[in-house]
């Protein structure tokens, strides 16, 4: 462990560490006996060492890291790509028409309808001239800063399956999610907010199980802000479960909390040699500036008119995800390592496509945008990974005449900012746009790839649980290195 | 292709001139290094650049080189090593295209990696569980496992160990003292003295009970002077109700109890909560272990012990294997199911049995001698047991089992299915005359569309353009309301919008016709369904199948005309009413009135279970790979080879949970009876004898105490696998009633506490926390039992119905709260619960910042501080050094010292002249909310 960036993080409020304890002199030599061997709750990670009386301490990477941080943007129920992203002329030319192939396993168990043109013209963007649809005209603006990878494959056939396995590389268990891996592996640099923080997640389609630590520690866990099902008005006042006092006045507070101290350091005196204890004492110090400090962080309203234009939050159309988007840039800048915006449930469109797509796009178009130019403006992009993705894209054949059906086996996402290149489209699907052809990246290829450019091996990143060293890639996963800058 | 893309990355491994080091820096002999060889380098090649056309699915030239199966195959078969003269094998003349076939087709491979395979060769091509295939092979031959596995420690029958002898003669209490204050004197310890008495009272009733003492228990221990006063202590709480709720939760953790299905759509389970209510019985009643463990797995096929004809208990008991996560949405099905069995294998494997045995699914058990023949033939006993009534409908449906006798059901499944049957025939009475009613009205939708844009665009007046044409007011409104411009046009209607006055006839006659279509169509379908029901209701073989539902994409605008609520076509109500005839008004009448006799002579629904039941019998393969579409040999149905031995006879009627059930629960098992007795020594010393309780296995921790485990296990068995005869002897010996504060001397040389010197401090757990502030506010609510969860299926997909209770919302103990497996309830996650999804031995504890925001801030904490506060209060009679007394002793079963009282008096006081306003209700609540977040409180000593 990095002891010395570690404590540069600390500030003024000292979480208890080996070193700081020692440092501290409080608690003399035993002190420092116990704590290297300490194994109450000492972690059985295989190669992440951390101290479960601090275990949001920054560690650092494998090796030096593209990307400091993460944003996920996520487009729950499946956004189309041969709609969006990726342009399959072939399907203009034979709109109609019968299948050519053999339909692989889809949600739906009624026969396959003809295939289906793309609903939207393409137009190609910025100076790379990459073809996006008119249901991105904004985010059309940005291409020149993004990375396309039109050949993603997963093996969900239905949103649970699909999204478990988008944020937990399996389809099936319950493994920590992509966000845990992240804060398991390298820590948090701001411990006044939590390292993982997922905004206004769905609830349905494994819900949790989405976010979760599972086996790994709960302080690995995202945490919610909100659920999709509510608005952001019911979300603003307490964004963080507890994190506000509305009984007592700061100074009250202050004043019962230093009383705490006195007497939970007079029991500590009569049971040394166990840091747990003062551990504790530190944790009630840490959430009181937690507290003072995080509220800032979620001060949306306080932005200039013209950022807050920028996102859209002037539209009630778009003012929920740029709310969204607007937020995660002021976590990122506070140094938040993962979060994520989710625009729940919308796309799901087995039927009424084109009237669907057009609203679901209108309302994250700007707010994406918003983000890409606004991260770049503040020259966060350079250490910000960006991510857009569904849980799976759409048949290129319609369902019931006017939409599609779930299509895991190949699909578009993008990603933008730190480590990746800019302009530049990766993979293919195949003519039909149905089964990824080109460059195909599952999707522990995927989490094999982010990690990477977070500065960790994915072979390396492990956990003992149960008997097994668990990996996010599983037994698989490959980094995709073409598409790194 | 992707792979030949990035493969050059991923095998990155050496530059070729290493390849000199490659051969010196291999371990000479050792076939652990060969192994480890095999996964750090010959594996990932293999991956990148072989098995893209040589895996299991595509097996290119019939060759399979993903698994160890597929390589041996392939070795012999395809004769691609040659034992005698390794260097000249067949695979190495392939990658050094020599000869006419040459691999990979892409390329020829860089030298560096041509000298990986070269080099593995050459060391006998090492593959994990080559070894132990091919033993397998002649099945009787023994010897199978190495010397080594063989003789592992918890793979021996249970010793009967002999007491050891100590030095001081005085400490010991009973037999657990021996062997602990052995294996302190042989580490140089010496016991810590022992607790005082309200901290053992403190310690003994949150073990047993996860409450505190009351202050009237703690003042009574302390009165009573009698030698066996803690023994009184300990068998007033193992008789304490409260024990079953505290020590059922820890099984319930084992058993990774939640009532939902968790995954994709999370289902509930509607009667999880009679197997959670179970477990805290069988606790209770100090029900034999070894019984447990049969009914859970195999319930329903012991006979009841009350004489009944249906082992009501015994059914809701196999919860345990019915309660699992499941992906019910997924529609690959058989990988459903499949998953279904591993996880009901996990689940009895790790909490039974300390085993990892999920882990061979794929490929032999790395670490242990676990084989996948071992897993298959487990999987066929799952296999061949039902948890689903309806795998194969969309969402898979799972089995509910009534606790009725299967004749009583059956009469209440025929009740409803006739109820089922009259309602269809009250709604086919309708529908066939509104439906010709619109057939004869449906040329005229052009009219009607015509008609109302006169109304909507040219201000035409509405009742007398109906009148005058002929037409129904009542629907000429339905269509204006359709068809008049709104905030979302509707694409369906694209083209009439745009039409041109001149167009709109010939554009409104376009939808006519497009309409009459998809009508004909629609009632083609409908009445050939109407004919298999009512046959099939005349005949009564069959249900009636589903009725069919017009797809909204088939033709969106019939759609919006026909069947939208609201719809021009739609006829509800009134409005049916006066299409319908009198005559079928009154058989409509006269049906209805029969359903409602029907329903309300129905027999209600008998109660119910989430239960497994025997299946069909399945001859299970061996998945290749763990991936069903390779099947292999065949696993009969025996037990795991290195504890049961490979003369087993298989067994060949019903599923084999009996037989597994009994094999588990056997006093020769060298496993059950070990991982019980740790699991109770464990939730009273804070770390089990094994310290990886749920894995005895290599990767698990050795025992400290060998030969405690031991003697505790057989005394276990001996007893009658009593577990509260377990508690009492742990808890009377003097090893459970030392002190938990440490010497220096003792801190140094045994950090972690292995040789027991000292008593272990451990946290709360979450039930304990909150259920205990609950009690010491006295808000708790001790109801026993029952269910605070309603409904079936699941909720809408953002629906606040679809998060578990709040445990700050609600008053009873926190095991009776509902878990929602996908959406856990926060202050669980926050205090390291776990995630009710894997069977969890130990939970982990951490420390974080928002756990003490919880005790700072949240709103259920200043609410028991406040109610303490004011409880405090109302004793007018009370000294403020008396209330004080009385918060200490409620809080922290302790008698506050004159520091204490000094401190927490002028805090109170301090409080008052500080802050303006401040009641003295204000300052007690804070004084109880500090206790409350105390380490005092939250530690246990």
């Amino acid at each position: 462990m990095d002891y010395q960036r570690m404590i540069d993080h600390m500030n003024a409020v000292r979480p208890v560490t080996r070193r700081g304890m020692l440092r501290d002199g409080a608690c003399g030599f035993g002190m420092m006996a116990l704590g290297s061997l300490f194994n109450q709750g000492r972690a059985s990670a295989a190669n992440v060492e951390f101290d479960p009386a601090n275990p949001l301490a920054t560690r650092a990477p494998h090796f030096e890291p593209k990307a400091k941080r993460v944003i996920f943007l996520f487009m729950h129920g499946g956004p189309s790509s041969i709609d969006t992203f990726e342009y399959k002329p072939y399907l203009e030319r034979n709109d109609g028409k019968p299948l050519p192939i053999k339909r692989p396993l889809a949600f739906d168990d009624e026969e396959p309808g003809p295939l289906m043109k793309p609903l939207w013209s393409f137009r190609p963007g910025g100076k790379s001239g990459i073809l996006v649809s008119d249901l991105f005209p904004n985010v059309r603006d940005c291409v020149d800063d993004m990375c396309f990878v039109h050949s993603m494959v997963g093996e969900g056939v239905d949103h649970g399956a699909a999204l478990l396995q988008t944020f937990t590389g399996t389809s099936t268990f319950t493994r920590p999610s992509l966000g845990s891996w992240v804060v398991y592996g390298l820590g948090t640099e701001n411990q006044n907010l939590p390292g993982y923080i997922t905004i206004k997640p769905a609830l349905s389609h494994g819900g949790a199980k989405n976010w979760s630590s599972a086996f790994l520690p709960g302080s690995f866990q995202g945490t919610p802000i909100g659920h999709a099902g509510l608005n952001v008005s019911d979300v603003k006042g307490e964004p963080i479960e507890y994190l506000a006092n509305t009984g007592l006045s700061q100074e009250q507070q202050r004043y019962e909390l230093d009383m705490l101290r006195n007497v939970n350091r007079r029991h500590a005196e009569m049971r040394k040699f166990d840091p747990r204890l003062e551990a504790r004492i530190q944790s009630f110090e840490l959430a009181f500036r937690m507290q003072v400090k995080a509220p800032e962080a979620f001060e949306v309203e306080k932005e200039s008119e013209a950022t807050r234009k920028l996102y859209g939050l002037d539209d009630p159309t778009t003012a929920d995800f740029g709310w969204q988007c607007l937020l995660a840039r002021r976590l990122s800048e506070r140094d938040v390592r993962f979060v994520q915006c989710t625009h729940s449930y919308k796309w799901d469109q087995h039927s009424d496509l084109f009237n669907r797509h057009n609203k679901n796009a209108a309302e994250v178009d700007k707010p994406i945008a918003g983000l890409l130019k606004d991260l770049k403006a503040r020259g966060m992009l350079d250490e910000t990974l960006v991510i857009w993705a569904g849980e799976f894209g759409r048949t290129p054949v319609s369902q019931g005449g006017d939409g599609r059906d779930h299509n895991p086996y190949g699909y578009t996402i993008w990603m933008a900012g730190a480590g990746v290149k800019t302009g530049f489209q990766y993979g293919a699907t195949d003519e039909i746009g149905y089964h990824a052809e080109v460059n195909r990246m599952h999707i522990h290829d995927f989490h094999a790839t982010v990690l990477h450019l977070l500065g960790m091996d994915h072979e390396k990143l492990t956990y003992r649980f149960s008997g097994r060293d668990f990996r996010l890639t599983d037994v698989a996963g490959l980094v995709h290195k073409d598409i790194l800058a | 292709m992707s792979i030949a893309n990035s493969q050059n990355h991923s095998i990155g491994i050496v530059a070729g001139g290493l390849l000199a080091v490659f051969l010196t820096a291999l371990p000479a002999s050792a076939e652990q290094g060969g192994l480890e060889y095999f996964e750090e380098h010959v594996r990932p090649l293999l991956a990148a650049r072989c098995q893209v056309c040589h895996n299991a699915q595509l097996k290119s030239g019939n060759i399979d080189l993903s698994g160890v199966e597929g390589f041996l195959r392939a070795r012999d078969e395809a004769a691609l090593i040659s034992a005698e003269e390794p260097g000249s094998s067949r695979l190495l003349a392939i990658i050094g295209y020599e000869g006419r076939v040459k691999m990979p087709p892409s390329g020829k491979l860089p030298p560096e990696e041509i000298a990986i395979l070269a080099n593995w060769v050459r060391q006998g091509t090492p593959w994990p569980g080559a070894a132990q295939r091919q033993a397998m092979i002649p099945k009787d031959e023994l010897g199978s496992f190495t010397e080594g596995q063989k003789s592992y420690w918890a793979f021996q029958p249970v010793a009967e160990p002999d007491l050891p002898p100590v030095r001081d003669h005085g400490w010991a209490a009973n037999s657990i003292d021996r062997f602990v204050l052995a294996k302190m004197e042989e580490h140089g310890l010496a016991p810590a003295p022992p607790a005082d008495r309200l901290t053992l009272l403190r310690r003994a009733t949150f073990d047993l009970t996860g409450v505190p003492p009351t202050p009237r228990e703690a003042n009574a221990f302390l009165e009573d002077e009698s030698p066996k006063a803690f023994e009184a202590v300990v068998e007033r709480l193992l008789a304490s109700p409260l024990y079953g709720e505290r020590w059922g939760r820890h099984w319930l953790d084992v058993a990774r109890y939640a009532d939902s299905t968790g995954n994709d759509e999370d289902h509930r389970y509607p009667y999880a909560w009679k197997y959670r209510d179970y477990v805290i019985q069988a606790f209770n009643d100090d029900m034999p272990y070894d019984r447990f463990i049969r009914e859970q797995i195999a319930g329903d096929l012991l006979p009841a012990e009350d004489s009944e004809q249906l082992n009501r208990r015994g059914i809701v008991a196999t919860g345990f294997l019915a309660l699992g996560p499941k992906a019910i949405a997924q529609q690959d099905k058989k990988r459903m199911l499949y998953d279904v069995y591993d996880e009901q294998i996990e689940v009895v494997s790790k909490s039974m049995l300390g085993l990892t045995i999920a882990c061979a699914r794929c490929h032999d058990h790395k670490f242990d001698p676990i084989l996948t023949k071992d897993y298959y033939s487990l999987a066929g006993i799952f296999a061949s047991t039902r948890s689903f009534r309806d795998p194969d409908s969309h969402v898979s449906r799972m089995l509910l089992k009534p606790l009725v006798p299967q004749q009583e059901f059956e009469r209440y499944e025929a009740e409803q299915e006739l109820i089922q049957n009259a309602q269809i025939e009250l709604d086919n009475t309708a529908d066939v005359e509104i439906e010709s009613y619109i057939d004869s009205i449906a040329d005229r939708v052009g009219e009607y569309m015509l008609a109302a844009r006169e109304v909507y665009e040219d201000a035409g007046e509405a009742d007398a353009i109906a009148d005058a044409r002929n037409l129904n007011r009542a629907q000429l409104e339905k269509w204006i309301e359709y068809l008049k411009p709104s905030e979302t046009p509707r694409r369906q209607l694209a083209e009439w919008r745009e039409a041109m006055p001149v167009q709109r006839a010939e554009v409104a006659s376009a939808y006519q016709r497009r309409f009459n279509k998809t009508l004909n169509i629609w009632h083609h379908t409908i009445r050939r369904w109407r004919k298999t029901a009512i046959a099939r209701l005349k005949d009564g073989t069959m249900p009636p199948p589903p009725k069919p539902r017009f797809e909204p994409g088939r033709d969106r605008f019939f759609f919006d005309v026909y069947h939208a609520k609201g719809a021009p076509l739609r006829f509800e109500g009134e409005a049916r009413d006066q299409i319908l005839k009198p005559e079928t008004l009154e058989t409509i009448a006269r049906l209805k009135t029969e359903l409602k006799d029907l329903k309300g002579t129905a027999m209600p629904q008998p109660p119910m279970a989430n239960a497994v039941e025997e299946g069909e019998q399945v001859d299970q393969r061996i998945f290749v790979r763990g991936d069903y579409n390779s099947e292999g040999e065949s696993a009969a149905k025996v037990f795991p080879a290195i504890i049961a031995g490979f003369d087993q006879e298989p067994v060949t009627s019903g599923s084999g949970r009996l037989e597994l059930a009994n094999w588990i629960a056997s006093p020769t098992n060298p496993l059950t009876a070990r991982v019980m007795v740790n699991r109770i020594w464990q939730k009273h010393f804070g770390e089990g004898i094994v310290r990886t309780p749920s894995n005895f296995g290599k990767l698990g921790q050795p025992p400290t105490h060998p030969e405690l485990l031991d003697w505790l296990a057989t005394r276990f068995v001996e007893r009658g696998w009593s577990v509260k005869d377990m508690h009492r002897r742990i808890m009377l010996s003097n090893a459970y009633r030392m002190s938990s504060v440490a010497n220096e001397t003792a801190t140094r040389a045994d950090p972690s506490n292995q040789w027991l010197s000292r008593f272990n401090r451990r946290r709360l757990d979450i039930e304990e926390l909150r259920d205990s502030m609950l009690a010491i506010d006295k808000s708790i609510d001790f109801t026993m039992g029952g269910t605070l969860q309603s409904g079936f299926g699941t909720d809408g997909e953002n629906s606040n119905a679809r998060l578990s209770i709040d445990p700050a919302s609600s008053t009873r103990r926190m095991v009776y709260l509902p878990l929602r497996r996908a959406n856990l309830p926060t202050l669980l996650n926050l205090f390291d619960f776990g995630d009710a999804v894997t069977s969890l031995g130990k939970r982990p504890v951490t420390n974080v910042a928002p756990q003490a925001l919880f005790m700072m801030n949240s709103e259920f904490v200043s609410e028991r501080a406040a109610n303490l506060a004011r409880q405090l209060l109302e004793e007018k009679g009370w000294t403020d050094a008396e209330r004080l007394e009385r918060a200490h002793l409620s809080v922290l079963t302790e008698k506050p010292d004159a520091g204490d009282l000094d401190q927490g008096l002028s805090y109170v006081g301090g409080f008052r002249s500080r802050f303006e306003n401040a009641t003295p209700q204000d300052a007690w609540q804070s004084y109880c909310r500090i206790l409350l977040a105390s380490n005092n409180f939250i530690y246990v000593d």
